[in-house]
């Protein structure tokens, strides 16, 4: 596997490719084991956690390379292949999302959501079947329309990524700009594409588990977190490559700066759409909208929201202002980790709630179910590292033929 | 002519002529000087030493008065000039508060930065005595120019001159105020 240095153009990354697939299987196995600890479902909304999370963080890879395509964007030609190789991981994501609908089909219907089950006993006395809030949207939350649209899901974005992988791969030997225009239709039409399928994927897969809430800012709300995931992922690949000393002579401050901006503007508008949700469900204080805020105050689930307003916006806000702490690398990546940990606690807090005890209170954050939340995430991160290191080496460093690279390498505020 | 000239003007062929003449100016201690460019030359920022802009530092100090404000407005109006409950809300929360903070956080920040802008760059300017000299237009062209000030307390007319002369200025002229 490994891969002389002399005859290969930048540091051979076959080591740290075995290293993630690793960890990626110890960490499933791990979740695997913990079914016998602490039963299927906990392992299950675990392992939905670790998905969601991942997945997220590859929707934003994908929106940032449409992003850069539709805009003709310059400074971010020699990021753009990175995050092409981040793409790699859709199709193992898929794969890794199988096993929550093969459970869910043949282990239990209710297994994650409970609308599967239309005998899904509900607090007090009917079923699922029986829930006028459930009939109303069963033409759209229902067993065959959530795997259809699933597969649909992964489909359009592995379908995407190939197209602006190889558009990108191949211009690095032909140098022809006919790729560059087959990324821009591939863009045009992606963007849509992404916005729906994400917008979706975040309805079926995170809101569903509580169907009989209202709000219109869901799927902006993981635009939000998918898009800050990518960005300090970003952060972290640059820093990473500057380390090793491949982006050396490439990579300038100005580049830094610029994700930096972006990690600001997106922190500021995660912000408010995820305020705006809060807001007007408190304003408007109908039962049907604010019991899913009121479970979320139960336990250490107060806390656990106070930890996402001042975790997620008001510090990495405040940090970001500073032109200093973006481009100085200790500091940016320390805030780079810090967001992409607490997008991990935000998902918990929006998927682990539907956990119910016998009371129907929802089960408390800090538990020893929170093991199998980081086995998740790991187990399926490093299946999505071992997919970006295994990619890592069959494309050049930067793409040396893009028609901006010269704008990119000499990128000035 | 006065006794006293604005300062001495320098021209120069190339970007890169005038690039590194300016980091010798910067590294013999000048403050007051500037270079004219027909063209963004990268990097001249820092061969000239410029730090970065205190406008940000302005817009922060706008933001935060425009957010005190917002939360004071509401605050003032709805518990404590007028206690007036509307909708069963509390008398103050900063949940309703929070848009109106919001907006004139975004609105104080646009005013510091637009007029912090115009006050740190000293625009507009109508007069500047670099365009009384008659190859200035040039400078708008294909020609590139350093001017060091008088009032840079290490001009000297004659060392300055030398200086300018060392670092490969030609045709360097007193401007008059």
């Amino acid at each position: 596997m490994s891969t002389p240095a002399a005859s290969a153009p930048v540091h051979s990354t076959a080591a740290l490719a075995q290293k993630a697939l690793v960890i990626g299987l110890a960490g499933i196995v791990l979740t695997a084991l913990g079914i016998l600890v602490s039963g299927p479902q906990a392992v299950a909304y675990s392992w939905l956690v670790g998905i969601s999370y991942w997945t997220a963080i590859a929707i934003g890879m994908l929106l940032m390379v449409l992003i850069h395509h539709i805009f003709d964007a310059s400074w971010s030609v020699v990021l753009r292949r990175q995050l092409e190789h981040g793409l790699s991981a859709f199709k193992w994501l898929a794969l890794l999302f199988l096993p929550l609908v093969l459970a869910t089909l043949f282990y239990r219907l209710d297994l994650v959501w409970p609308w599967m089950n239309p005998a899904h006993a509900l607090a007090g006395h009917e079923t699922v079947a029986g829930d006028i809030l459930y009939t109303k949207k069963s033409s759209f939350l229902n067993l065959k329309t959530f795997i259809g649209m699933t597969a649909l899901f992964f489909v359009v974005w592995i379908w995407l990524s190939a197209r602006l992988r190889k558009a990108s791969f191949t211009q690095d030997a032909d140098g022809d700009v006919k790729w560059t225009r087959m990324n821009r239709v591939t863009a045009a039409m992606g963007l849509p594409l992404a916005a729906l399928t994400l917008t979706f994927a975040a309805i079926y897969w995170i809101k569903s588990l509580e169907y009989h809430w209202f709000s219109t800012m869901y799927g902006v709300w993981f635009f939000a977190n998918c898009f800050r995931g990518a960005l300090s992922v970003s952060v972290l690949i640059m820093l990473w490559l500057w380390r090793r000393g491949d982006y050396k002579g490439i990579l300038n401050n100005n580049h830094l700066h610029s994700v930096g901006q972006l990690m600001l503007a997106l922190t500021v508008f995660w912000a408010y759409v995820t305020f705006s949700q809060y807001f007007l469900i408190w304003n408007a204080n109908l039962p049907e909208e604010t019991f899913w805020y009121n479970l979320r105050e139960y336990g250490d689930w107060w806390g656990t929201g106070l930890v996402i307003l001042f975790g997620h916006f008001v510090v990495p806000f405040l940090l970001l202002l500073s032109y200093r702490f973006k481009v100085t690398h200790r500091t940016i990546r320390r805030i780079a980790l810090w967001i992409l940990a607490v997008i991990l606690i935000d998902l918990c807090y929006n998927i682990l709630p539907a956990i119910k005890d016998a009371a129907g209170h929802p089960k408390p954050f800090l538990s020893f179910n929170l093991l199998w939340v980081l086995t998740s995430v790991i187990g399926v991160g490093g299946i999505c590292c071992w997919s970006y290191f295994r990619s890592f080496p069959t494309a050049k460093l930067i793409p040396i033929r893009d028609p901006r690279i010269n704008e990119c390498l000499t990128h000035h505020e | 002519m006065s006794a006293q000239p604005y300062g001495l003007i320098a021209t120069f062929e190339t970007p890169a002529e005038v690039y590194h003449a300016a980091e010798q100016v910067r590294d013999a201690g000048y403050k007051h000087w500037d270079v004219i460019s027909p063209c963004p030359i990268h990097g001249l920022d820092k061969a000239m030493g410029l730090k970065r802009s205190i406008v940000p530092r302005i817009s922060l100090a706008g933001g935060i008065t425009g957010f005190i404000t917002g939360m004071t407005l509401i605050w003032w109006t709805d518990a404590f000039d007028y206690p007036l409950i509307v909708g069963g809300k509390p008398l103050f929360s900063p949940m309703f508060a929070f848009p109106v903070s919001y907006e004139l956080t975004i609105l104080f920040t646009a005013f510091a930065t637009i007029i912090g802008m115009f006050v740190v760059n000293g625009l507009p300017m109508h007069y500047h005595p670099v365009l009384k000299y008659d190859k200035i237009r040039r400078g708008m062209d294909d020609q590139f120019f350093i001017v060091i000030e008088a009032r840079d307390p290490r001009f000297n007319a004659a060392n300055t001159g030398v200086l300018l002369q060392k670092i490969g200025g030609k045709e360097i002229t007193e401007l008059e105020p």
